[in-house]
């Protein structure tokens, strides 16, 4: 059963929320490939899952970061493990070993409780720092034309 | 037996008290597959020892972070505990029914837990952690240059 997307699933920053969309749907994807059951497909998605899922969670702790968001190395830490994870099954795709089942178990699992629980945490945070960082960006905008055109 | 969420098991740290809740979660939900034999008892109990052990992970370095003094006595209690868990879990994969047994002790485990070893790491982590919205260097200096620049 693939992941319908629906709007318990988003917290409110529209990047992130794009991100784990994006994921989702590679997630979905994954669900396909188990029915065409074609070895090759699936190796090419876990190599793009994967490179796709590591940088989301760097982009998503460097905004954790920038927000000081006091859990921001906890939950790097939970990034960290479930990358390992993902790179296991990798391996154990590459070996030859139809690992599909029991990756998308502990692929939708892992995904809807961080989204809904760990991701849920940082989002009034960093929502609030954003929204800070566009107003200063502006501010300095306006002072950038204001010393050029004399106003 | 199923537990019903009471605020005596919140420790006043939402991103913790989430996670303990969630586990709390699944293991009711352990209970109503046994009890109405349907749903994927499998899933459940791989998603329940998944959870656990990232929630671990996630207390972990919040404590180590926090500077926690007891903090390595925590960790070998949630090592010894997932020891427990692997040592069922062995049974489970050998067509032992668990279920209910591994549950239980779940929940027994885990409200004590957060009773007393949760409990004594909770004010460093509110000092520590909580108090001081920002104690990265980085992002202090960055605050800093940007404040100087505008």
């Amino acid at each position: 059963m693939t992941i319908q997307w629906t709007s318990d699933l988003e917290i409110g920053i529209p990047v992130i929320d794009a991100q784990h969309h994006r994921i989702v749907e590679y997630i979905n994807q994954v669900e396909h490939v188990q029915e065409t059951k074609s070895q090759r497909e699936l190796l090419d998605l876990m190599d793009e899952l994967v490179d796709y899922t590591v940088s989301h969670f760097a982009f998503e702790e460097s905004l954790m970061e920038e927000a000081g968001y006091p859990f921001t190395n906890a939950h790097a830490k939970v990034h960290r493990l479930f990358a390992k994870r993902v790179e296991s099954f990798q391996k154990r795709a590459k070996a030859g070993e139809n690992i599909t089942v029991e990756l998308l178990h502990v692929l939708k699992a892992w995904l809807v409780n961080h989204i809904k629980r760990d991701d849920h945490d940082y989002s009034e945070l960093v929502k609030a720092n954003m929204t800070e960082a566009t107003k200063r960006a502006k501010a300095r905008k306006g002072s950038w034309f204001g010393r050029l055109f004399g106003s | 037996m199923k537990i019903q969420w009471s605020a005596d098991y919140e420790l006043g740290i939402d991103v913790i008290d989430g996670q303990h809740r969630r586990i709390v979660d699944y293991i009711n939900k352990v209970h109503e597959c046994e009890q109405s034999g349907q749903g994927d008892l499998d899933e459940v109990l791989n998603n329940l020892v998944d959870y656990t052990l990232s929630h671990f992970a996630f207390e972990e370095s919040m404590m180590e972070e926090a500077g926690y003094s007891e903090f390595d006595a925590h960790k070998i209690t949630h090592e010894t505990f997932i020891r427990q868990i692997n040592m069922i879990k062995v049974r489970y994969d050998l067509g032992e029914d668990v279920a209910v047994e591994l549950s239980d002790m779940l929940l027994d485990w885990l409200l004590k837990h957060i009773m007393t070893d949760d409990q004594s790491y909770t004010p460093v982590i509110k000092e520590k952690l909580l108090s001081i919205p920002s104690r990265d260097q980085k992002t202090w200096v960055r605050r800093a240059t940007e404040r100087f620049f505008n």
